[in-house]
């Protein structure tokens, strides 16, 4: 009876201290809204960087809920409230439309143009592996377009593309429209322009649902490629546009942080913060900033990072159309000034 | 105060049941401990909440693969004492409630114990005791961009109990079992709340391991059993509740699964008579 009376004790208590917290919303118009306002409230990362009344949004846009709703309106209600986000990584997705802020680079000159790039420097002819488009320019400089940071790039890849560069005086990464992609690409890149560990930035993340609720910045430190890799240690120009974003962002800003390296161009578009993808009870998915990324000195770089200091140029639509890429002049008049 | 005091006990479980004092060896000359091997096919259903991944309960089915082995112990009085490796191999397949994402999960477990056991009246027999264990796993969210994936991991130390009887059904003799286990205090690895993978890939391994107990890592395996000896082999059907869940830097994982359990014991239980009556036959059943 005693064991029976323990064993009773010890279920109850399982019961007890198994039941752990968890909001559950209904999957009706305003369950879905204050799931997603709920879900944004405790994720998003960039509330005092976006100096967003986050609560005053609730009240906003809860009131415009009414029973005659399509789902196509409620769609459009909630991206109007992400937008308030003002955050290229925010988007609302489902099956029949995405929500997106644009207005981080639509705002600003596009500064680039794959195809007069392609007619008028690269003349149709170049090589490319792993994603990336390269070619030798006049004057023996070596030219790097990376789209993507989402193509996967090799260690392979870059020894044959650096090895291809081996009489260059210097080389050209453009980063141009790059709208980031995976961030282990950036240490694959920036490890063949160092040659001691080097600190890169800070990374952070939520530690729970408060606006301020961060962990310490914990540095994001690249290391050198191995010595029997191919190594660059000439100079080097990266150039940008607004659309260079997200990881694109973030390898800008290591590499301006480098000696020899200079960024030319536009600002960046920013996109600093990791995105994470959560869920609303309706089935549709939302994309937030969860984990922003800070510069060397530990800065944001959520807004864009400027160029180098007298480096900064456009590369107008009207010139573009005429053939005349003045981002990638300016970088080309400025290696070709260098002393060999 | 209380959660001490039934820690405690928990604690003293298996010291308690290697206390009691021995039965009398067995006087014949020949004991067979052979090692009683076990079987199992699992089918049912299984709900995963993990808001690492998502805020959603997913729901859909579940398969697992397991098995017992267990063995009579100590050499000298084997009827005292079982020890048991189980091992098992889970798969989950579900769904979110909208039907439009999947999410999948995958999770292997080993664990070692011992148990004393106990005659009672009326047949049945009692045992009780703690094992640890390991289990590693990972929950799938392919619709997730950098997080669509949550790792499990953790070494647990479980109380288990088991209450059994044989009954005759017909000439076949049926052994009807409740098994239950409660990992208890455990290792296991966590995110924080909203730490991506990057960083740890980065280096940053703090926090990422937490000490577990009932409040924060609760878990329950209860198996009912009807296992039939024809002899040569037994078959086993049963039903199988499992729950996992854990609640640490604001994430709440939770799994819980019904299955239909449907097995093979090769070679028997050992409960039908046997035509040499030299030999006694110890199984190690829980």
């Amino acid at each position: 009876m005693r064991f029976i009376n323990i064993f009773t004790t010890l279920l109850i208590t399982f019961a007890i201290c198994g039941c752990h917290r968890y909001e559950a919303y209904e999957n009706d118009a305003y369950g879905n809204f204050d799931a997603l306002w709920q879900t944004v409230d405790s994720r998003y990362c960039f509330f005092d960087d976006k100096e967003v009344d986050w609560e005053s949004v609730y009240g906003e846009y809860r009131a415009r809920i009414h029973p005659e709703m399509t789902v196509n309106e409620f769609f459009d209600l909630l991206s109007d409230m992400l937008l308030t986000l003002r955050d290229g990584h925010v988007n609302l997705v489902a099956p029949f439309n995405q929500s997106y802020y644009r207005a981080w680079w639509t705002d600003y000159p596009q500064d680039f143009d794959l195809r007069t790039l392609q007619q008028y420097y690269l003349d149709f002819d170049y090589r490319t592996t792993g994603g990336i488009i390269y070619k030798i320019l006049d004057n023996d400089i070596g030219y790097i377009y990376y789209p993507s940071f989402s193509y996967t790039v090799g260690e392979g890849n870059l020894d044959y593309i650096l090895s291809w560069f081996k009489d260059c005086r210097s080389l050209i990464i453009d980063v141009r429209d790059n709208g980031g992609g995976n961030m282990t690409n950036i240490n694959t890149f920036v490890a063949r322009f160092i040659h001691t560990q080097t600190l890169g930035g800070y990374i952070r993340h939520k530690t729970g649902p408060g606006h301020n609720d961060f962990s310490e910045p914990y540095p994001i430190l690249y290391d050198p490629a191995p010595q029997t890799r191919v190594h660059w240690q000439r100079p080097v120009a990266v150039l940008t546009n607004r659309s260079t974003f997200s990881a694109a962002n973030d390898f800008v800003s290591v590499m301006k942080s480098l000696p020899g390296v200079k960024i030319i161009g536009a600002k960046t578009g920013g996109g600093a913060g990791l995105p994470f993808t959560y869920e609303l009870p309706i089935g549709w998915s939302v994309r937030l900033s969860t984990a922003p990324v800070s510069d060397a000195q530990d800065k944001s770089i959520e807004r864009g990072i400027d160029p180098s200091e007298g480096f900064e140029c456009h590369a107008p639509a009207e010139r573009l159309a005429q053939g005349h890429d003045d981002i990638l002049d300016f970088a080309l008049r400025y290696l070709s000034s260098l002393e060999r | 105060m209380w959660r001490n005091k039934i820690l405690a006990i928990l604690l003293a479980l298996p010291s308690i049941a290697f206390s009691f004092n021995e039965e009398a060896p067995d006087s014949l000359s020949e004991v067979s401990r052979h090692v009683t091997q076990i079987y199992n096919l699992e089918a049912g259903g299984v709900r995963i909440l993990d808001t690492y991944l998502s805020p959603l309960y997913y729901s859909g089915y579940s398969l697992a693969l397991s098995g017992v082995w267990t063995k009579a112990l100590p050499a000298h009085n084997p009827r005292r004492l079982t020890m048991r490796f189980d091992a098992s191999l889970r798969a989950d397949f579900t769904d979110n409630p909208g039907r439009t994402a999947s999410m999948y999960a995958l999770e292997a477990d080993f664990s070692w114990g011992l148990a004393r056991r106990w005659k009672l009246p009326y047949g049945l027999q009692l045992t009780a005791g703690g094992f640890a264990g390991v289990e590693a796993g990972v929950i799938y969210l392919p619709r997730n961009g950098n997080n669509p994936a949550s790792a499990l991991a953790s070494f647990d130390i479980a109380a288990t109990a088991s209450l059994s009887r044989v009954i005759p059904l017909g000439k076949v003799p049926v052994l009807l079992s409740e098994n239950l286990s409660i990992p208890s205090f455990s290792l296991f690895f966590s995110p924080q709340y909203g730490e991506p993978y990057y960083e740890i890939y980065l280096g940053n391994h703090s926090g990422l391991i937490h000490a577990g107990w009932w409040g924060n890592h609760f878990g329950i395996d209860n198996l009912i059993a009807a296992d039939m000896d024809f002899g040569s082999t037994a078959l086993r059907i049963g039903y199988h509740f499992r729950v996992r869940s854990s609640f640490v830097c604001q994430t709440n994982i939770s799994r819980t699964s019904h299955a239909f359990v449907i097995g093979v014991i090769p070679h028997g239980l050992g409960l039908k008579p046997k035509p040499s009556p030299k030999t006694i036959n110890i199984n190690a059943l829980y």
